[in-house]
């Protein structure tokens, strides 16, 4: 079950739909240190911004094949902040040439109510995490040097324990439909990265 | 004779005071940046005034240690007349350091001996110097040589040499782990290693259908008892107690479940 195209819905100024150009890659605990100084020499003169985020991710099992995803995600360090709803398409297969994952992105802003409201549509609770890390920007580019923890016991966000021992690192850009030019940008960037960590378009359905 | 070694002594003399003023603008210059323009100051241009000054320092050393100049050493200096007025002279020549050439003065600008403190630590160290004995004050003078020889070595050799080890040292550090990579994209991508199914797992309850304390559970229940019409209003409560209530109640409810779900208001 596929989100019906954005033309179709009513435009009341809401969202437009956005693709999201991607490169992941991840780095070892020990090297974190040097992979944020450098990313503090390479972005934004900026404040290094921290964040912990509770993000659950709800399916919507259809009657055929591919259930519907809906990212919900919360600010562990900022509780009162809206949640943030999140559609990522499949990606796209277009170019191979291309060199970030580019996929169909849909971003909101919700109440507190969300996981109420989606259970009651009809969506179940797959599977949440909590992810603790900074952030650092670059112009459009945004990158965000994670650690994924897994909730141990479920609601609880205090008894977690890290998925890895691996920060996950990752360089994405929101551009409107359309726009292609960002990959040659994310891929020059993602070269001032190495050796630290090599960030490259890694495709999720081949670790499925 | 005399009077040429006078002339050399006089000219020798200028050309130390010409020296001398030319580095104590550039003291004047540096330190005036430093007290007012310190927010605008950058290193390179802080190693610049630095780079100055030690030149500055090198061509008055050069002037001292050229054979044309006298020896300042066999001078002598003596104040012929003290006094306490002011001399306006004086006081030019010195841009007002200097107004009074007075008995305050002569001890601080006409000193030929080192500090009283500086003289202290030099007899301490020359001591201590003695003390050590010859062999061993041999021994030190060696290893330093040997350390600045070798710190000399590396500093000249070709950069080539140098990157070469670097680069060894640093991969056999890697820095991320291609097995962690995939692991981290495959949890944010579809929840790998962190579906609620997992066998090891405490009794969580979370998938819809097992156990009754769910979060999912009682709105399950509760919208089927709202779909089926005629059902009692003491439900709702009842449901979420029914774990304390044996019997009847629990298997009832199931077939409730089972009857709504196949009209369900929502397509699933």
């Amino acid at each position: 079950m596929e989100a019906p195209p954005v033309s179709v819905l009513p435009i009341t100024g809401g969202t437009i739909s956005m693709m999201e150009y991607l490169l992941q890659g991840s780095v070892l605990d020990q090297a974190l240190e040097s992979l944020l100084h450098r990313l503090r020499g390479l972005c934004d003169n900026m404040e290094p911004e921290t964040f912990a985020d509770h993000e659950l991710v709800y399916l919507l099992k259809g009657q055929q094949g591919n259930p519907f995803l809906l990212r919900a995600r919360r600010s562990l360090s900022h509780p009162t902040v809206p949640w943030h709803l999140r559609y990522l398409g499949q990606p796209e297969v277009g170019d191979k040439s291309r060199h970030a994952l580019v996929r169909n992105c849909v971003d909101v802003a919700a109440s507190h109510s969300l996981p109420d409201f989606l259970n009651e549509m009809g969506f179940r609770m797959d599977h949440e995490f909590v992810a603790k890390g900074h952030i650092f920007r670059k112009g459009v580019l945004k990158v965000v040097v994670s650690k994924l923890s897994r909730i141990l016991v479920p609601e609880n966000t205090e008894n977690t324990e890290p998925l890895s021992l691996s920060y996950l690192v990752e360089l994405s850009v929101l551009v409107p439909a359309g726009q292609d030019t960002m990959s040659e940008d994310m891929r020059s960037f993602a070269e001032q990265l190495k050796p630290l960590v090599h960030l490259e378009k890694i495709d999720p359905k081949r670790h499925m | 004779m005399q009077q040429r070694e006078e002339k050399l002594l006089e000219a020798s003399v200028e050309s130390l005071i010409s020296r001398v003023a030319h580095l104590k603008n550039a003291l004047h210059s540096f330190i005036y940046k430093l007290e007012n323009e310190y927010e605008r100051l950058t290193w390179p241009s802080v190693l610049d005034n630095f780079a100055l000054l030690s030149g500055q320092l090198n061509t008055i050393n050069k002037l001292l240690r050229n054979e044309k100049t006298p020896s300042f050493r066999q001078q002598v200096i003596i104040p012929l007349l003290l006094s306490p007025d002011r001399d306006e002279e004086l006081a030019k020549l010195t841009e007002q350091r200097v107004p009074v050439f007075s008995h305050e003065i002569v001890p601080d600008h006409l000193r030929t001996k080192p500090d009283p403190e500086v003289e202290e630590q030099e007899k301490q160290l020359s001591a201590e110097a003695a003390r050590i004995g010859p062999e061993v004050a041999q021994k030190q003078i060696q290893t330093l040589n040997k350390l600045c020889s070798n710190l000399l070595e590396k500093l000249n050799n070709p950069r080539d040499d140098r990157d070469a080890e670097s680069a060894a040292i640093r991969q056999n550090k890697p820095s991320f782990n291609t097995a962690d990579t995939n692991a981290l994209v495959a949890a944010v991508g579809f929840g790998k290693g962190l579906s609620k199914c997992r066998p090891p797992g405490p009794v969580a309850p979370g998938h819809p259908g097992q156990g009754p304390m769910m979060s999912g559970g009682p709105t399950l229940q509760q919208v089927t008892i709202g779909g089926g019409s005629g059902q009692q209003q003491g439900m709702g409560p009842g449901a979420p107690q029914q774990q304390g209530q044996p019997g009847k109640m629990p298997s009832n409810i199931k077939t409730n479940i089972k009857a709504a779900s196949s009209m369900h208001p929502y397509n699933r």
